[in-house]
């Protein structure tokens, strides 16, 4: 029983971050309607930044999420701005193939940059744990799920509380009656494709000091904030929440009862089960 | 008849080509090319002329090439029987997923394409004891051919290569001639421009998806094993990853999807830019496909073919 607790509870904080990871691609989707397979690269960056921050300045990688997230607020905007507004109206496949497209540019940039050496980022407390009862927890992972769970918070507040946040949801639910009711939805997908964004970077700082850095490491981490936004419903931020730590407790679980090695192949063919038998996900909507 | 002969007599004069070319880079080179080519071709009748967008074709690359591989290794089939065996494989594969996720549009069925070739990957990384997991095989390690007592494998010599890849390349140009003419490429092509419509005009739709499909999985199988033998050697990454499939997509988007033509056109680009910058580039050789990408969407979306067609047309009707 404890075995299966403490397993239980890793997931949900690795969870955690991957439903940061989700929400800012369901952001972007909801606003934009455009799908970004250039998420994970976006976390890659944030690790980078994390590791350098670390290595020569010395900031410890959990207060870096302060420096880290406005970068890539930065760098999400500008790619908005400069590429991805422009394919506002085309082809939902050129949207992908443009998406894809930069991703390949960032993961490549990195490796020639930073070479394709893996990175390791140890604190003086990376491999501590903090003992609850009969079952231990990883400090860093422990310490990356309450900074996911106040982020989280503050972009429910800001979304729910504010007249900028109200007019990104109306954004999202009706690009042209948001249009019409004076919003300006152009401002609102550089506001949202920077949000998303700064929340990639904000897990790339949060992971980097348990994950191996290196510039492909992206790519698993597109494919997981998919299978996480999909199985909570494309564009629900509460679903991406929830697909998270779902997310999080399948993997766990199954690498501990079928086998370490199985745990991703469990994750996608749960993923593609939702796909086909209930594709609007647990919280969407029907699709039209 | 004008139209075949100008394909029919360049590929003839490739297959003089290595009458006066021997050296082995160059040689390299064209072989790349085929397999670019073959890719490319492959992938634009799935995509190109059905318009299903599948990122995830290198499941049947990887299992023409593991297909092809293990039966030679573990049971000592030679590959031109092997081969065969490998491409019956991947289609009855991929014919069962794609009645599963055909019905499935626009980006869920992208998605679902790359979640399949990842669960296929998994699986060749996880099952050891056929795989060989991540070690991957190891060409040296399978048992030269023999023909009546005479051992015939020369894995190095690169002729026999240029002149298989030369006829691959040139089977997959004929597979996508004759899927545009026939009564299935229209069919396709009703497809991609509106599902709907086609649906109410009595197109059975996943059943012209699902022959697209097997037709582009094969030839995809068939590159997959050639390109193996080639390289030899196979890793579940290396062959079933993402960028296989990505490399695919790619070769035709920016050549110009859903013409016969594109995707040659697209390979040529692709291997000599990655080629002349691999010295520079190294690793990332990728970025070429990157930059190129973002560049032919925003810049000429109907690829380089649409490009200069459009170019062509302005310059007749300018004059």
């Amino acid at each position: 029983m404890a075995v299966f607790l403490q397993s239980l509870l890793s997931g949900v904080l690795i969870g955690g971050v991957y439903a940061l990871i989700g929400i800012g691609l369901t952001l972007i989707f909801g606003v934009m309607r455009v799908i970004n397979f250039a998420q994970g690269e976006l976390v890659m960056i944030g690790m980078y930044c994390t590791f350098f921050l670390f290595k020569l300045a010395g900031i410890d990688p959990f207060l870096s999420v302060v420096l880290t997230m406005p970068a890539l607020f930065v760098v999400g905007a500008v790619l908005q701005r400069s590429l991805i507004n422009r394919v506002l109206d085309a082809l939902p496949q050129n949207q992908i193939l443009l998406t894809i497209g930069l991703g390949l540019v960032l993961s490549n940039t990195a490796m020639l940059v930073f070479t394709s050496d893996y990175r390791i980022l140890s604190t003086t407390y990376s491999s501590s744990s903090v003992g609850l009862g009969s079952i231990r927890l990883s400090t860093p992972l422990l310490y990356s799920f309450l900074i996911t769970g106040a982020i989280t918070a503050a972009l429910y507040w800001f979304l729910a509380r504010t007249d900028t946040g109200h007019a990104i949801r109306a954004t999202a639910q009706d690009r042209d009656a948001a249009q019409l009711m004076g919003v300006n939805v152009r401002h609102m997908g550089v506001l949202a494709f920077g949000l998303g964004s700064a929340l990639a970077g904000a897990a790339g700082a949060l992971i980097a000091p348990i994950y191996y850095i290196y510039p492909q490491v992206g790519g698993a981490f597109t494919l997981k904030a998919f299978v996480v936004v999909v199985l909570g419903g494309m564009g629900s931020i509460v679903g991406a929440t929830l697909g998270g730590v779902l997310i999080g407790m399948i993997e766990s679980l199954s690498a501990l009862y079928i086998a370490s090695g199985m745990k991703e192949l469990c994750v996608y063919v749960i993923f593609l089960l939702v796909l086909l038998l209930k594709p609007s996900g647990l919280l969407g909507k029907s699709r039209t | 008849m004008r139209a075949l002969l100008l394909w029919v007599i360049p590929a003839l004069a490739l297959a003089l080509v290595p009458l006066w070319i021997q050296s082995p880079y160059a040689l390299h080179i064209f072989i790349l090319l085929f397999i670019a080519v073959a890719l490319g071709e492959s992938w634009n009748v799935i995509g190109g002329f059905a318009g299903q967008y599948s990122v995830g074709h290198a499941a049947w690359y990887g299992l023409g090439a593991y297909g092809a591989f293990i039966l030679l290794l573990r049971k000592g089939i030679p590959p031109w029987f092997g081969v065969w065996a490998a491409v019956a494989l991947a289609v009855i594969i991929a014919l069962a997923v794609g009645w599963i996720t055909f019905r499935l549009r626009g980006p869920y069925f992208v998605l679902a394409s790359i979640a399949v070739a990842e669960i296929i990957r998994l699986a060749a990384l996880n099952w050891k004891i056929v795989t060989n997991g991540a070690e991957g095989i190891l060409g040296s390690d399978l048992p030269p051919l023999q023909i009546g007592g005479t051992v015939i494998t020369d894995w190095n010599s690169k002729i026999p290569y240029y002149y298989l890849g030369l006829l691959m390349a040139v089977f997959c140009v004929a597979v996508n001639f004759v899927v545009k003419r026939s009564k299935l490429g229209y069919y396709l092509q009703a497809i991609r421009e509106d599902q709907d419509a086609a649906h109410s005009l009595g197109i059975p739709l996943t059943f012209y998806k699902n022959t697209a499909l097997g037709i582009s999985a094969a030839c995809t199988a068939l590159t997959g094993s050639f390109a193996a033998f080639y390289v030899g050697f196979i890793e579940p990454q290396g062959v079933f990853g993402i960028d296989v499939s990505i490399q695919m997509v790619l070769t035709c988007i920016i050549g110009g999807i859903g013409t016969v033509t594109g995707p040659l056109l697209g390979a040529v680009v692709l291997v000599l830019l990655s080629e002349w910058l691999r010295a520079s580039l190294a690793q990332a050789h990728l970025l070429v496909y990157g930059v190129l990408v973002i560049a032919v969407i925003l810049l000429m979306p109907d690829g380089f073919v649409g490009f200069i067609a459009h170019r062509l047309r302005k310059k007749a009707a300018g004059r």
